[in-house]
């Protein structure tokens, strides 16, 4: 039954990108936070996809070049934080600087336009798998 | 001999089979599209169905977990399309961009490649239902009973 381990592998591509966009929205949200729950400022996120293999045969063999995808883990970006000259601010240090937090809106917007196209590829995969095995029941 | 009977629809069985493997191949790919230093792969059908087709595989091996094959008297179910026996068509595509963290998924090769393979599986499909009449016809003399009742 390939055509079910190919709605399985979709699903856990669009699983994937939903979390990416996740993290996406997470960083614009947080762009202008000065200081997060941990007293430090905020700091970009990012996902980290790994290719899992995926067990769709009967006698639970994954087959070859059959590969889900699954988030391997969630790195906070090691980009210097932005420094901003507001000496009125309760955060500002000594000098009068506030440190802000090290999210690039440019990088996150185009993150989000990658995260959008993978998962619309991911959906229309899985819809043509569906129709497909669908057309096998109509034989 | 039943198998004069049944011997095109093995054939379309096989393709079919095939044809969903490289779609789940295709899917991989695409769900695999971000992740870093993941090489995309693909099937080579024709050499994958002359693998299948052949006859090679009703000597190579265990075929199906689904009943025993242990005595060269038994009915193998031919070709079986087990993953085993077409692996060696599964090859790395070779030519696509690679970015920078180490991914060789091209998007839209795999979108064009996925629709045409969804198609010929259409094909397919078309092909063994219109078998089947044709059979059902055969059997009973009006193939329009059979199908509506089942």
């Amino acid at each position: 039954m390939s055509l079910l381990g190919a709605l399985a592998i979709t699903g856990s591509g669009m699983a994937a990108e939903s979390e990416r966009l996740t993290a996406v929205a997470s960083n614009i949200a947080n762009a202008n936070s000065v200081a997060s729950s941990s007293g430090a400022p905020y700091r970009a996120r990012e996902v980290v996809f790994k290719a899992v293999p995926v067990n769709s045969d009967i006698d639970g063999q994954s087959a070859v070049g059959m590969a889900g995808v699954q988030v391997a883990g969630i790195v906070e970006s090691a980009e210097p934080t932005r420094s901003v000259y507001d000496p009125s601010s309760n955060y500002a240090d000594a000098n009068g600087y506030v440190t802000m937090p090290n999210v690039n809106p440019v990088e996150e917007m185009v993150n989000m336009i990658s995260a959008q196209q993978d998962y619309q590829a991911n959906l229309e995969a899985f819809n043509v798998a569906k129709s497909l095995a669908l057309r096998t029941l109509a034989i | 001999m039943i198998g004069a009977i049944d011997t095109g629809l093995e054939f379309y069985r096989q393709v079919l089979e095939l044809r969903g493997y490289r779609q789940e191949i295709l899917s991989a790919d695409i769900a695999n599209a971000s992740t870093p230093k993941f090489k995309a792969v693909d099937l080579d059908f024709k050499e994958a169905l002359n693998a299948v087709s052949s006859g090679g595989s009703s000597s190579s091996g265990p075929s199906s977990s689904l009943w025993l094959v242990d005595d060269p008297r038994h009915q193998n179910p031919a070709g079986s399309g087990s993953p085993a026996a077409v692996a060696a068509a599964v090859k790395y595509q070779i030519g696509n961009p690679v970015t920078l963290d180490g991914n060789s998924v091209d998007l839209n090769h795999e979108k064009v490649a996925a629709g045409e393979n969804a198609v010929q599986y259409e094909a397919v499909a078309a092909f063994t239902s219109q078998t089947i009449r044709m059979l059902t016809v055969a059997i009973n003399g009006s193939g329009t009973q059979q199908s509506s009742g089942a």
